[in-house]
Order: C-alpha cells, then sequence, then structure tokens
C-alpha cells in the first residue's frame, strides 16, 4: 500500500513545541552519540557523566565553560541579527580579528595608568568600530550593486587573518613585542585586562549577556527592529511600506560587524592579553554562525545555546583523558547541530500519514512527499 | 519532416486544481497544416489546455487523439515523441551555453547525433530551411530576445515537432522580428507543420490565423473561421456580452468634487528598458470610481507602481490630493493620501511570514500610539489590531499566526483594513478581488464603492465585468497607453474588448490584415 506524508504547516507555534522540540532532538543525538561511543568502545554512561561533571557540575566546572561560552554569545549574536534581515555575514572570524587588532591597539597606545573602566570602553568602542568598518566593506557592495555578502563577508575573513598575522609574524608593528625570541604581541597593561571574576571567567560575559538582552529589545520592541523583521520577511512588502532597504542592509551588517569585534575585544582583553594571532584563531566566528542557526537567530536564544556548545567544548579534553578521541567529540557535537538545527521542521510543520483516499480533501498541504510505506 | 499532415482533437478535457476547474470540458481541434489562434483572458485556461497538450500536466478527464489515434502524453519529453512541442513564453534555455548545446539538452544519446559538430550543421540547415536564423556556436547570452526564441523553436523542430504551440510568442518581440516570425510559422505550414498562436492581441490573430478558439472561464467559447469573423464578434466572446454585465446601482446624483489624483503626460521605463507606460494623462475626483481596463502587461503594474512611488516616471508629473508626488518614495505618497492595494497580496502588501498584528501596522508602527521614540508599544497595536479585525470583519486569525496561513479574502481585508484609514484621499487597487470567493469579492467590492462617497478611487481589473460594474469612468490600457476613456452612461463594451486586444475601431471596419500598426487609438 503506498502512502504518503502529509506535511501541513503549523498555525501557531507553543512554547511546549518552542522547547520540546529541540530538546528531544538534543536526547535523540545523545541516544545516537551512545551507539557510537559504545561502537568506539567506550562506556557511553561514563563518557556522559565525564562530559556533565567537567562542564557543568560545581561552580568550577561552569565558570570554565562559561568563559568559553563568552565570546560565542557575541559572535552568535553578531550571526543572529543579521540572519534575522536574511543577510549572511559569514564573516564574524574577520570582524572578531579586527576587534581584536583595534582594542589591543588602544590598550597599548593610552597610558597604563588610565583608569581601567575608562580604558575597556575605549577599547571597546575602537574594537566595535574596527569590527564595523571591516562589515560595512561587504555591506557597501551588497546594498549598492547587490554583490553577494556570503562571498564577500567570508573572503574578508582571509584578509583579516593575513592582516593580523602580518602585523605580529610578518612586520615589526606597533603591536609586535621585539623583545621576545618568539614572534608575539605586546603584553596589554594591567588596566586594559578585563576583571576576572572566577578564574578565567572575565567581565566579558556580563557584556555578552547584556548585549544579547539588548538586541532582543532592539529587535522586537523598537520600530527599527520592527523594520529588519519585515525586511526579513520580505524586501518587497518592506519597500511597499516604505522602508529603506538598502540602509537597513549597511546598518545590520556594521552592527553584526561590531558584535564580532567585542567578541574579539573580549578575548584579546580577558583571555590572550596580547594580540596572539595563534591563541585567537580558534573559529569562534564561524561556531557563531552555528550557534545563531540552532538559537534561530533569537538573542536570547544565543545565550543557552553559546553555553551548551561550550559545555561540550570543555568538556573535550576531560573526555580524552578517559581515553575517548577528538573525533569523536567533534562527531557528537555536529550529531547534535545537525538533529537540533533539523528539529526546526518539526517546529514549524506537522507531519502525519495520510490514505491516498483522504488526500485530496481538505486544505491542501505546503507539499507531500511520496513514500511507499 | 514530410508525412501527413498532423491532426489533433481534444474532446471533453476537464483539469482542476484544488477543486477549480481551469478548463472544463473543453473541445478543441487542430487541423493539419493550419495556423490556430486560441485567444482570451488571463486565467481563461489557455495556458492549461496548452499544458496539457504538451504534457506537462495529465488532465482529470477527456480524451486528446492524434490523427485518429488516442494519446495520452506522460510528460513533456512523451509528447515531443509524438511531435508535440511547446514554446514558452518565458524560455527554457541555459545561458551559457550554445545554440546548439541548447538544442540537444536533454535529449537521449541515442536521439541525437555524438558530434556538436553534427548538431551544429544540421541546426545550420534546419535554420535555413525554416528561416530561422541564428548562429549555432554562438552563447545564448549573446543572442537577442527574438534569436532565443528563433532558438526555442528551433528546439522542437529539431526534435521533430510536427505541431508547435507558441505561448503569446509576440509579446517580447519588437516589430520586425514578429514580421519575421510570422514569416517562419507561414513556412512551417507551407511544409505541413500546425501550429497553436496564442494570443491576446486581435491584430495578429485576424491577420494570420486560420481559425480561432476562444477560452472563457475555463470554457470554449467557440471555434470560428477566421476569414469569416470579425474583430468584434471575437471580443464579443472573449470579454461576454454587453448586456451580462450589470452596473451596481449606487446614487447616480454623486457630485464630483475636486482631483484626487492627477497623471499629466507620465511616461515610465519598463524592466526591458521599453517604455511600460507612455505618456498616461488622466484625473481621478472626489466621488469618482475610475477604472482601468487591459489585458496584464500592458503597463498596468507599472503605471500602479509609479503612482504609489516605487517607480521613478521619466517625464510627466504626478499629484496625490494636491500634493506633487512626481519623483516621491512609497513613504511621501502614503502620507500625501494614497491608500494602496497592490496586485500582489502576499509579499507586497502583506509580509507573509509575520503575524497580523505586524502587518496591521506595516506602515504605521512608526507613529504614535504605536510607537513614542522609536519603541513600540505592544499593547497599542494590538487595540488598533482588534479594532481593524472587528471593523472589517477580517476572520482566521490567531495570535501570532503568521498572515501566509490566512484566506484570500481575509488577507484582502486586512489590507483594506490598514490602507482605508482616516487620513487617505484616494484608493489605488490592484486586482482587488483576483481568486477571491464570491462573499469576500462582495465585501471588498463594497468597501471600494462605499470609497466613492467621500473619496477617489482608481481600480485596475482584468475583469472586465467587475471595472465596468464599479467604475464611473473606464480606461482602457494597451501597450502602455491609455487607448479609450468611457463614462459609465456612454459604454460600449465591444469598443473596449476591441481596445483592449489592440485593434480599433479603423481594424473592426476593414479587413485588412495590419498586425504591426496595432496602436489603435493613439
Amino acid at each position: 500500500m503506498r502512502n504518503r506524508l502529509r506535511v501541513m504547516p503549523r498555525g501557531v507555534t507553543g512554547p511546549e513545541v518552542r522547547f520540546g522540540v529541540p530538546l528531544g532532538a538534543l536526547a535523540f543525538a545523545l541516544l545516537l552519540g551512545a551507539i557510537i561511543l559504545a561502537f568506539a568502545g567506550n562506556d557511553p554512561i561514563e563518557a556522559y557523566r565525564t562530559m556533565f561533571d567537567s562542564s557543568l557540575n560545581g561552580w568550577k566546572a561552569q565558570s570554565r565553560t562559561l568563559a568559553l561560552a563568552t565570546p560565542l554569545i557575541l559572535t552568535g549574536l553578531a550571526a543572529a541579527v543579521a540572519f534575522q534581515m536574511r543577510v549572511y555575514n559569514i564573516g564574524g572570524e574577520g570582524q572578531l580579528y579586527l576587534g581584536a587588532i583595534g582594542a589591543s591597539w588602544v590598550g597599548l597606545a593610552l597610558p597604563a595608568s588610565t583608569p581601567t573602566p575608562l580604558m575597556l570602553s575605549a577599547m571597546l568602542i575602537v574594537g566595535a568600530l574596527a569590527g564595523a568598518c571591516w562589515a560595512l566593506l561587504a555591506a557597501i557592495p551588497k546594498a549598492y550593486f547587490n554583490a553577494d555578502e556570503i562571498i564577500t563577508t567570508l573572503m574578508l575573513n582571509f584578509i583579516a587573518l593575513s592582516l593580523m598575522n602580518w602585523l605580529i609574524f610578518g612586520s615589526r608593528s606597533f603591536w609586535r613585542d621585539p623583545r621576545r625570541p618568539v614572534p608575539g604581541g605586546k603584553r596589554l597593561p594591567e588596566s586594559a585586562i578585563m576583571p576576572s571574576i572566577s578564574g578565567r571567567l572575565h567581565i566579558g560575559i556580563i557584556i555578552a549577556i547584556v548585549a544579547a538582552i539588548f538586541l532582543w529589545w532592539l529587535l522586537r520592541k523598537t520600530s527599527w527592529g520592527f523594520q529588519i523583521r519585515t525586511i526579513g520577511d520580505s524586501p518587497r512588502a518592506a519597500r511597499y511600506a516604505g522602508m529603506s532597504v538598502r540602509r537597513k542592509t549597511m546598518a545590520v551588517l556594521a552592527l553584526s560587524g561590531a558584535l564580532a569585534a567585542i567578541a574579539g575585544v573580549s578575548e584579546v582583553s580577558g583571555v590572550t592579553k596580547g594580540l596572539e594571532p595563534i591563541a585567537l584563531t580558534s573559529n569562534i566566528g564561524f561556531t557563531g554562525i552555528i550557534v545563531a542557526v540552532v538559537a534561530r537567530s533569537n538573542p536570547l536564544g544565543v545565550v543557552p545555546v553559546s553555553i551548551f556548545l561550550a559545555a561540550i567544548a570543555t568538556s573535550g579534553s576531560r573526555l580524552q583523558s578517559i581515553g575517548i578521541d577528538v573525533e569523536v567529540v567533534f562527531l557528537l557535537q555536529g550529531l547534535i547541530f545537525l538533529t537540533v538545527t533539523a528539529g526546526e521542521f518539526f517546529v514549524t510543520n506537522t507531519v502525519s500519514l495520510a490514505h491516498p483516499d483522504t488526500s485530496a480533501t481538505g486544505s491542501p498541504p505546503t507539499s507531500e512527499i511520496k513514500a511507499a510505506i | 519532416m514530410a508525412g501527413e499532415a498532423p491532426h489533433l482533437k481534444v474532446r471533453n478535457l476537464t483539469k482542476s486544481f484544488y477543486g477549480v476547474p481551469a478548463i472544463d470540458s473543453v473541445d478543441f481541434d487542430l487541423r493539419g497544416g493550419e495556423i490556430h489562434g486560441l485567444l482570451g483572458e488571463n486565467g481563461a485556461g489557455k495556458s492549461t489546455l496548452c499544458s496539457v497538450l504538451s504534457g506537462l500536466y495529465r488532465p482529470d478527464s477527456g480524451t486528446v487523439s492524434l490523427d485518429g489515434e488516442a494519446v495520452q502524453f506522460r510528460s513533456p519529453q512523451d509528447a515531443s515523441r509524438h511531435g508535440v512541442g511547446m514554446v514558452y513564453q518565458h524560455f527554457r534555455l541555459v545561458d551559457s551555453f550554445t545554440v546548439a548545446q541548447n538544442i540537444v539538452l536533454g535529449m537521449h544519446k541515442k536521439q541525437r547525433p555524438r558530434s556538436m559538430r553534427q548538431v551544429e550543421s544540421m541546426v545550420a540547415d534546419l535554420a535555413e530551411e525554416f528561416g530561422l536564423h541564428v548562429d549555432p556556436t554562438a552563447s545564448i547570452w549573446q543572442l537577442s530576445v527574438g534569436e532565443q526564441q528563433r532558438v526555442e523553436i528551433l528546439k522542437q523542430l529539431f526534435r521533430g515537432a510536427r505541431i508547435l504551440i507558441l505561448d503569446e510568442p509576440t509579446a517580447v518581440l519588437a516589430a520586425q522580428e514578429t514580421d519575421r516570425l510570422f514569416e517562419a510559422i507561414s513556412t512551417m505550414v507551407a511544409k505541413g507543420h500546425s501550429v497553436v498562436l496564442v494570443s491576446h492581441k486581435m491584430a495578429e490573430t485576424m491577420a494570420y490565423t486560420d481559425r480561432i478558439t476562444v477560452l472563457r472561464r475555463g470554457v470554449n467559447a467557440g471555434s470560428v473561421t477566421t476569414a469569416s469573423t470579425t474583430p468584434a464578434e471575437v471580443a464579443r466572446m472573449m470579454f461576454g456580452d454587453s448586456n451580462a454585465a450589470e452596473r451596481t446601482n449606487y446614487d447616480a446624483a454623486q457630485q464630483v468634487g475636486e482631483p484626487m489624483l492627477s497623471l499629466s503626460g507620465v511616461s515610465v521605463q519598463g524592466d526591458h528598458g521599453l517604455l511600460a507606460v507612455d505618456d498616461a494623462t488622466f484625473t481621478v475626483r472626489r466621488g469618482q470610481i475610475v477604472g482601468v481596463a487591459g489585458v496584464a502587461g500592458n503597463g498596468q503594474r507599472e503605471l500602479q507602481e509609479v503612482i504609489a512611488g516605487l517607480r521613478s516616471p521619466v517625464s510627466g508629473t504626478i499629484e496625490i490630493a494636491g500634493t506633487n508626488c512626481t519623483s516621491a518614495g512609497p513613504k511621501q505618497t502614503a502620507q500625501a493620501g494614497l491608500a494602496y492595494v497592490p496586485e500582489d497580496r502576499l509579499g507586497v502588501g502583506l509580509a507573509p511570514g509575520l503575524p497580523l498584528e505586524h502587518n496591521i501596522v506595516l506602515k504605521s508602527y512608526d507613529r504614535s500610539p504605536h510607537s513614542r521614540r522609536g519603541v513600540l508599544s505592544d499593547s497599542a497595536i494590538e487595540k488598533t489590531m482588534n479594532e481593524l479585525v472587528e471593523k472589517f470583519d477580517v476572520r482566521g486569525n490567531r495570535s501570532g499566526m503568521r498572515v501566509s496561513l490566512m484566506s484570500g479574502g481575509n488577507l484582502q481585508k486586512a489590507i483594506l483594513a490598514r490602507e482605508l484609514n482616516e487620513d487617505h484621499q484616494v484608493l489605488l487597487a490592484a486586482a482587488p478581488t483576483r481568486g477571491l470567493d464570491m462573499a469576500a469579492a462582495e465585501a471588498v467590492r463594497s468597501h471600494i464603492i462605499n470609497e466613492r462617497a467621500t473619496r477617489g478611487v482608481l481600480v485596475f481589473s482584468e475583469d472586465l465585468d467587475e471595472i465596468v460594474k464599479v467604475s464611473d469612468v473606464v480606461l482602457v490600457m494597451f501597450k502602455g497607453r491609455i487607448v479609450g476613456s468611457f463614462a459609465s452612461d456612454e459604454l460600449d463594451l465591444d469598443e473596449i474588448g476591441l481596445l483592449m486586444t489592440g485593434s480599433g475601431a479603423e481594424i473592426a471596419s476593414t479587413d485588412t490584415p495590419t498586425a504591426t500598426s496595432t496602436r489603435a487609438g493613439s
């Protein structure tokens, strides 16, 4: 008998669906992961307990996870705000470097005696501006000539990386510490370093969470966000309503670049304490894209998703110490990402079986997938 | 290429979409070696019939037979094997491939010569034979629109098509190219091919076809021999009887007031560089409904967009309620008092993925009480929505639901609810009842007629009956020009039908085929 899978859009998505589906997907991913772990010769229960203990059990583990989540929240927000308008900023990585370059310049150029609040504010502003300008290099061609921002922002990453490498490895620049035998950045003065909360966790996490709340408010509660959401849904309707799509494209990409750059400021000031290209190139910008996709571009969703991904990452080294390959850790990460994003389909649609003879009645489904069942 | 001229016979053909018949028990005969014109308004079922004949759709019921033999085309390839080929209005060519590559694209290895050189020489021979000159080695992107069309025709001939269906082939062509196309068509017919010519244009149909079939609302309104009919008769078949359309009864003593919308010499460039609107001059006054009749694609969309401020005119001036809006944007025209119900409800009139409360304040979100200093007031927006939903009887909304899940009638009411605010002076409505059920269409129509009491209305519709029903003045648009203007008490539906298809009184009175001089009334 040949049946059809019937796909119907859900009219309204309630909270039980919005939270239930990702949690179900997560459970599914962990189950699949358990099978893979078992195949790899590991004890899944021990592995999952180690993961939990090393990343979320106790303040020490939690602060380590939050420290790793800090830049992810910011690059996640950077991607999310652009995705809200269906502008695909893949350049978070490069914008982050520019933020790090700009902030470390301020930290090294201003007198070391500058009070910390003033110093950090200046670093944040200059870093954010540098990232925003870097994003505008892609935004202006996009707005005026409809140049594909996916390509341009991606390409700008490589230029930013080369620029940062050149500043430290290829030249005697202002940033480079000439006294170090292995090329590296000058160490920032104490006043340019983000105060620690606990261990590696620094006040960058507060900046990140405040940014998430602010962004949520900006997108949901202001007329500016109203326009962004309209353009994201239908540029033609937005133009019809008299909104300037061009100006908003530039504004959103600049904001996105600024947020990614703040992640760079937070890293350079709170973690590496100097422009250190090797430590800064850990794909935080790219991971932010994953965060935004899983969080469905919701700024408030970005925070838990970042913490979750950071938890998986922090538990990685401990998992290796009990004999689990790093590849398996990556595999688990990939599985979770895949199932949660695939679960998105079930958030917006319901799927049921329909017999061929009943499929002719009722309102037309968005799509029918033929399946021999 | 030789052989008997084919004879295609269609009986009782029905094809429905979601329960609505697009064609209903249609009979159609294509005789061997004839050029058969297929006419009808938009939505009359021409495309559906052609899609069935070319194997794209399968009919719900009815039969198709070719030379007396019943056939069922399972796919366009299958139809092509039977010698039926279709040339679409929008070409299906790969820009970066050569002419020869495009011609054999999709053909099975066994059906085509192995070397491209051989294909090229065969294409060249075919082009020579039918007078469809085009360089087989040129890439598609290098060719003009007319040449690309020749490639499409050659593609079908190369596959052995004996029956060619041409969907509005002249819509994209300039005058000389049109002449060359018809020369090629006559060559084809002389060599035993049959041609179905889908068209909106009366003049070329009268000039070049042997017989004409008119579809009206999915049914065959008649097949006639071209030589023994007149444009007036064909127009009547297309648009219905003059007596059928009734004017809605309303206050005949309505006072006409000051101008609400005035256009003077407005010309607009179309997307393809040609003039889409050519020297449009008219006025809509307070207390007046002006209807614009015309077959789709004759510049109506560009005219709407230029009035709404979504396009800039190349010349002329536009005034909305006394404000000069010639080069104003959509925001300024709305402020000047224009309410605009666009043709595309979802995607232009409404943001489909966003909820009703968002869409209902799409143009007033940035004003008090909906926002103050850039901060939205959710409660004020909800209040506005509830008031308007009540007032305009918008149904089927649930909180937070995206509007695309609402029915067409409710979507249109939602747009009207937003546009017909207290500040507007003139309503511009495009295809306001298209696709709506009877009750919803009537509700929308009554909103439009109510507008007339205190404001001005400009309404565009492809449905001539509707235009006649509601309008005080009917303008006819053809090829970007206003080719006719009628007051409601001197309406002549036959005349309007002729003007809509590009033939004025001079063609009606003579039998001389003048395909290229279709600028009637200019």
